[in-house]
């Protein structure tokens, strides 16, 4: 599987991450190792392997809202005000 | 350091007082810790409250939960409300829980003594515990060797007899590989055993808490109060919980045991010959132990690093100075911003995100993620037929005893094989125990290894808690 230099600079910024020269040189050839043995399964036949959603992803539970009075009491509580129904929080940019 | 079961006995009938156990649990982390660096925060006055409070308890005559006055430490990654989890990461340096993890309420609600938080590898990345942002962690059996990881702190912090009971977290072996070069018992149950709730993610799927003990029946004793449903984690199982301590039998006749084959094949001479011995000692106590096949075993570790990976770069995504984690300050725009808040994270936690994310890019998300979780399937497929066959496996815990610290700095690939024989349990979601079984030639502990099938914990804590008699 080739990784290039390219490839570890593109997965730096899809991950929100500066990556410098040094770590990008660091990270291509520990990641040529890596996936050179992942290639190993590419021998395994999973033609008949079907994956449930479930198997898809980790979280099963419905997203159901759930508000709790007490918590959003605390939550109020720590900040500094409150307009329009709406906290007020610290400026971050 | 009094096993549980002594302490819990102590306490009851009034020799001594919960206090006393937890001063005395205190004095030993004064005396050792500055060089084992086991914990990386200790709850000196809260846990001498927390222990007078269940000395009151006691003198009102009011029953005592079944961890009563039993000093626990907690792996910094699971919430404990009002206190620290840093997950040994600069990036969560100042976070404090808003809950408590649902282990810990209920080792609160069994009169346990939470003691301290215990140092581990950055967010859970490492084999060694050399990752932490807080220092490395020395294995107690020999300070100039690694205690394993990631929960490297735990299992020191038992080993050095600080705390009888210590909990961890296990997402490729990061409870049993450190039990084993500690030379302490360390299990992982099943998936979905223990709630995850309030536990910090690294791999969702895989991630499990566990115990370190000094020894077996502790263990299982600290396995009945943590296990069960919890409705706060929908991956949690709505099965019964056994009362394993009432499980344990005198020998082991009917018992059907597995050797993986191909397991031992070029491992080192002197783990190889303790897992024989292992073999022969479950065969005198009348297990009929036998060869089995679970031939696509050995692709679970290259399976292992791209699942937890990609689940790691997603469940590392909230750690971007808004959500949650370190705020960069003077930023220049919005992505310099996030690129300067994630530069906190250490060099493994990096690297595990970007092979996660770049197994997820469209260019590699078939050949790689996808056909990982299909080779999963597998893998769990063939772990079901074996268990058709036998009722648990004997393995390695791992390929090698404890190693001299900054040992693999140059092949960081090489410490990844340090998970070989564990990460199988994680991609297969079995239970597994390691239980010390003699040492090697330079006299380090040797961890030998049960699986058995999800929800039948009962039957690795019975094999390993015979075996460690023989000793």
């Amino acid at each position: 599987m080739e990784i290039t230099k390219k490839d570890v600079e593109l997965a730096g910024k899809l991950a929100k991450m500066r990556v410098s020269p040094e770590e990008s040189a660091i990270y291509e050839s520990q990641l040529k190792a890596l996936f050179n043995w992942v290639q190993e399964l590419s021998a395994i036949n999973t033609d008949e392997v079907e994956l449930s959603d479930a198997q898809l992803s980790a979280f099963i539970r419905p997203d159901v809202p759930v508000r709790d009075e007490e918590q959003a009491a605390e939550l109020r509580h720590t900040f500094a005000s409150e307009e329009a129904d709406c906290a007020k929080v610290k400026k971050v940019l | 350091m009094m096993t549980i079961s002594e302490i819990t006995k102590a306490i009851a009938s009034g020799e001594k007082s919960a206090e006393q156990i937890t001063r005395e649990a205190l004095k030993v982390i004064a005396q050792k810790n500055p060089e084992i660096n086991a914990f990386v925060e200790v709850f000196e006055q809260e846990a001498i409250s927390c222990a007078r409070a269940i000395d009151a308890k006691r003198s009102r005559g009011e029953k005592l939960g079944p961890l009563a006055g039993v000093p626990v430490a907690i792996k910094d990654n699971i919430l404990y409300k009002g206190h620290k989890a840093t997950c040994c990461s600069k990036m969560l340096e100042n976070y404090v829980a808003s809950y408590t993890s649902t282990v810990v309420e209920k080792l609160l609600a069994a009169d346990a003594v939470i003691i301290g938080r215990t140092n581990m590898d950055e967010f859970a990345m490492g084999s060694s515990n050399q990752t932490s942002a807080w220092g490395l962690v020395r294995n107690p059996v020999d300070t100039e060797r690694v205690p394993g990881g990631s929960s490297g702190g735990s299992a020191a912090a038992v080993a050095a007899g600080m705390v009888p009971l210590a909990l961890g977290t296990d997402t490729g072996g990061s409870v049993r590989q450190p039990a084993s070069f500690c030379g302490v018992v360390g299990v992982k149950p099943g998936y979905g055993r223990i709630s995850r709730y309030g536990v910090i993610a690294f791999a969702s799927s895989a991630d499990q808490v566990g115990v370190l003990t000094s020894n077996v029946y502790d263990a299982a004793l600290a396995l009945e109060v943590l296990s069960g449903k919890d409705e706060h984690d929908s991956t949690s199982l709505p099965a019964a919980v056994p009362e394993y301590t009432h499980q344990f039998t005198q020998d082991l006749k009917g018992l059907k045991v597995g050797l993986p084959k191909g397991f031992l094949d070029g491992l080192y001479e002197d783990i190889k010959a303790r897992i024989v011995a292992a073999a022969e000692e479950l065969r005198k106590l009348g297990a009929d132990v036998r060869e089995v096949d679970v031939p696509l075993a050995k692709y679970s570790a290259p399976c292992y690093y791209i699942i937890t990976s990609a689940e790691a770069s997603s469940n590392l995504g909230r750690y971007d100075g808004i959500r949650y984690g370190y705020s960069a300050q003077n930023a220049d725009g919005l992505e310099n911003y996030y690129e300067d808040s994630r530069a906190l994270f250490g060099l493994e936690v990096k690297k595990r995100i970007i092979i996660g994310t770049y197994a997820l890019t469209s260019k590699r998300y078939e050949e790689c993620f996808l056909k990982a979780l299909k080779v999963r399937e597998l893998i769990r497929r063939d772990f079901n037929k074996v268990f058709e066959q036998v009722d648990v496996l004997l393995t390695p815990t791992s390929p090698s005893t404890a190693f001299r610290i900054g040992a693999h700095r140059d092949n960081p690939l090489s410490l990844y094989l340090a998970d070989l024989y564990t990460c199988p349990g994680n991609i297969g979601g079995l239970a597994g125990i390691s239980v010390p079984f003699g040492l090697d030639k330079k006299g380090l502990p040797v961890g030998v290894q049960f699986y058995g099938p999800i929800l039948q914990e009962e039957k690795i804590l019975n094999v390993a808690h015979l075996l460690e008699q023989c000793i």
